[in-house]
């Protein structure tokens, strides 16, 4: 073991020993998360998955978990300002705050609970459900969050059940100390059921903030049920985060993943879709914005191991300054996969001589009565849109400002205006400061 | 004193010489027109005096009302009130059209020491100017230029000069590709612009053009040089016997230099 899993492995192995009363399932996943991280280790460039990702802020970081939320009095203001209107969980430093979470509103046919609750309380669902999706066996980040489980959210839909406002599930780091959070969620949606869930994460500290965040989502999609899911990850820029979202899709279900990464000095956003039943829709849309030395990294999966299905993929970045995106985007096509309908781009706006974009589709198509498609575009700011813009008076700063929220806006216009959409405009305004403050129409 | 004042001007991009010495002098209120064979160097001139970097002036000046234009940004030139009508207008997803334009306004408005106008201010202005060439508001509310149709494209250009009130505006076959209707239109807007303050360099192919818009000038470009300037009659000669008339048969510039030529 390199020093860095060394490290890991003992700070889950006294986070596993301090508590005697854990019931017997829960102490197994955890210890096996334990022995399966152990063994996999920490991935390096020389991994297929990890090639463009140089993991050393994470080997070298001395992260270790928090015990508890602490105060968080303190964060109302935050809260207040990153949170939407609707149930929410809010965990600081990983850990629930019962004081600045709220479930009033929570729509019928929707249950909202704490993992730490539901470990108690639900186990022989999480005992069937927990690791279904994200496999420990084979990820070694997924592995470590195991072992490390404790806090998160468990979202179920009952059969039928609507939700018109989303759910949001908001993750602080305090940003001043190196702290290891790893929440993990689980969601079941039941047959028919619709709702919308949302995972922020940022540090109370704003961009200066630091820790580790080590994130998993599970999701399974009951026939015809639909799921709008939003990652809004606005960490601070010294932060890390690996964030993995895992989705199975059942009969006619859809699925829509809007994956903002915005923050970290490293960051990778992986979403793996599974498609298990016929006619399952899924939209992969994804904007990454760095800039500084940040690494952001973009990871999609998706297995058309049914018949007709559709997948609908847009991810694009920004890079500035030293940044560096990747975009690396799986598509496999099982055999029996007929008629699958696919499409996948990718598209990186270099904003400095020194940024950089590596971008990578993958088509995997086993299957002969196909439509797939594919496509990948590294470039700049279109010189003739500049000299139009500045020829009409607009200074070549604010030009560029102008061009640049022009190529990301069509994934915030994805979102559905409400307050989802003006929590990813407050969220990427630093960033991208090109956005129109007050839009008029005729 | 000419508003526009354009000496000996030379240009070129990358080691092709384009413009081989433009003189051109445009008095304030005037409106002259510059014809001339395909590849003559019309665009170029056009885009040198609005300031695009692609070309590389070897030669001359230009002054604007007596000041050097020459070493202004293009966005700075815009604020000392040069616009430039594009021949091929681009589009630009995601950058709305009236948002662009109230932004341009109001970054001309800054340099100038004047008060930003409010989007509420600005669309009602904007709505008035519109008329003029008969924009449709939905026009108005899409991303700068995507999806217009060619017509729609030049109507966006003199939709934007009303608003921005260049003094020296340059239209580069704003003309091409309108049907009659649409000519009208446009020219309608053009000649409602006219002023004692603005002077208009009018760039086409077409006579046509010139009777709805009546130019004070014609000028004829060959080679990168201009080989005649005349009155409006100018005009209707070349249309009725050609650029051959100019011993232009092969689209080059005869003999002539430009310095004789001139009236
Ligand atoms: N950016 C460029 N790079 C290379 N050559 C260029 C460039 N711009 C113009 N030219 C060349 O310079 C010459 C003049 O072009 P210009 O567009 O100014 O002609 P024009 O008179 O406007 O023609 P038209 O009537 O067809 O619009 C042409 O030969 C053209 O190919
Ligand atoms: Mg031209």
């Amino acid at each position: 073991m390199t020093p860095g899993v060394t490290r890991y492995v003992d700070v889950a192995s006294r986070f596993q020993a301090r508590d005697a009363t854990t019931p017997a399932w829960l102490q197994r996943v955890r210890q096996e998360g334990l022995e399966h991280f152990a063994r996999l280790g920490l991935p390096t460039t020389r991994d297929e998955a990890w090639k463009y990702t140089n993991l050393s802020p994470i080997a070298d970081g001395a992260f270790v978990p928090s015990a508890t939320a602490g105060s968080t009095a303190e964060l109302s203001a935050v809260v207040a300002r990153l949170a939407l209107p609707g149930p929410r969980l809010v965990f600081v430093d990983g850990r629930l705050s019962p004081e600045l979470s709220s479930v009033a509103g929570l729509p019928r046919g929707l249950t909202l609970k704490p993992l730490r609750d539901a470990l108690v309380e639900d186990g022989a669902l999480l005992e069937a459900e927990l690791g279904q999706r994200a496999l420990a066996a084979e990820q070694a980040f997924t592995a470590l969050n195991a072992a490390l489980l404790e806090d998160g959210a468990v979202l179920r839909l009952a059969p039928g059940a609507l939700s018109e406002v989303p759910v949001q599930l908001l993750f602080l780091t305090r940003g001043d100390a190196p702290v290891l959070a790893s929440p993990r969620i689980l969601v079941v949606a039941g047959e028919g059921s619709e709702a919308t869930l949302v995972e922020t994460y940022a540090s109370a500290t704003g961009v200066s903030g630091q820790g580790f965040t080590n994130a998993v989502t599970e999701v399974t999609l009951g026939d015809n049920a639909s799921l709008k899911h939003y990652r809004l990850q606005s960490e601070g820029d010294a932060a890390v985060h690996v964030g993995g979202l895992h989705v199975l899709q059942g009969r006619d279900s859809r699925f829509v993943s809007h994956n903002f990464a915005f923050g970290g000095v490293l960051a990778r956003n992986e979403v793996s879709v599974t498609f298990a039943g016929e006619g399952g829709d899924a939209t992969l849309n994804g904007l990454y914005v760095g800039r500084g030395t940040q690494h952001l990294d973009q990871r999609t999966a998706l297995d058309h191991a049914v018949p007709r299905c559709t997948s609908r993929e847009l991810y694009k970045g920004v890079l500035d300054d030293r940044a560096r995106g990747t975009f690396h985007g799986l598509v496999k096509v099982r055999q029996d996969a007929q008629r699958t309908d696919s499409r996948q781009q990718n598209r990186n706006l270099l904003l400095s001589e020194h940024a950089q974009a590596d971008t990578r589709p993958q088509l995997e198509i086993l299957a002969d009565d196909v439509k797939c498609a594919h496509g990948a575009v590294v470039g700049r700011l279109d010189a003739q849109a500049l000299f139009y813009l500045r020829s009409r008076g607009i200074p070549r700063a604010e030009a560029e400002r102008l061009l640049t929220y022009a190529f990301a806006r069509e994934l915030v216009d994805a979102v559905p205006e409400g307050p989802v959409r003006a929590s990813v405009e407050g969220l990427l305004a630093p960033k991208l400061p090109g956005a129109p403050r007050t839009e008029v129409t005729a | 004193m000419a508003l526009l004042s354009v000496r000996n001007l030379h240009a070129r991009v990358g080691d092709k010489d384009i413009l081989k010495g433009i003189d051109l002098e445009v008095g304030a209120g005037e409106v002259h027109a510059i014809m001339g064979p395909n590849g003559s160097g019309k665009s170029t001139l056009a885009s040198v005096l609005a300031g695009r970097d692609a070309y590389e002036v070897t030669q001359g000046e230009v002054l604007l009302d007596g000041k050097p234009l020459l070493e202004l940004a293009p966005e700075a030139r815009a604020a000392e009130g040069v616009f430039l009508a594009f021949q091929y207008p681009v589009e630009i997803p995601g950058v709305g059209n009236l948002h662009f334009l109230r932004t341009a306004l109001n970054a001309q408005r800054r340099v100038k020491g004047l008060e930003e106008l409010d989007a509420m201010d600005f669309l009602q202005m904007a709505k008035e100017k519109s008329k003029l060439v008969q924009l449709d508001a939905a026009f108005m509310n899409r991303s700068v230029n995507e999806g217009f149709s060619g017509g729609e494209k030049k109507r966006n250009e003199i939709f934007q000069m009303a608003v921005l009130e260049p003094r020296l505006a340059i239209l580069d076959e704003t003309d091409s590709g309108l049907d009659i209707d649409a000519l009208r239109t446009v020219a309608g807007g053009v000649n409602g612009l006219r002023s004692p303050q603005r002077s208009m360099v009018v760039i086409t192919h077409y006579q046509r053009l010139l009777d709805y818009i009546v130019p004070d000038k014609v000028h004829v470009m060959a080679g990168g040089r201009i080989i005649r300037s005349g009155g409006r009659e100018l005009a209707l000669e070349l249309e009725e016997k050609g650029y051959g008339w100019l011993g232009l048969q092969d689209g080059k510039a005869a003999a002539t230099k430009g310095g004789e030529a001139r009236r």
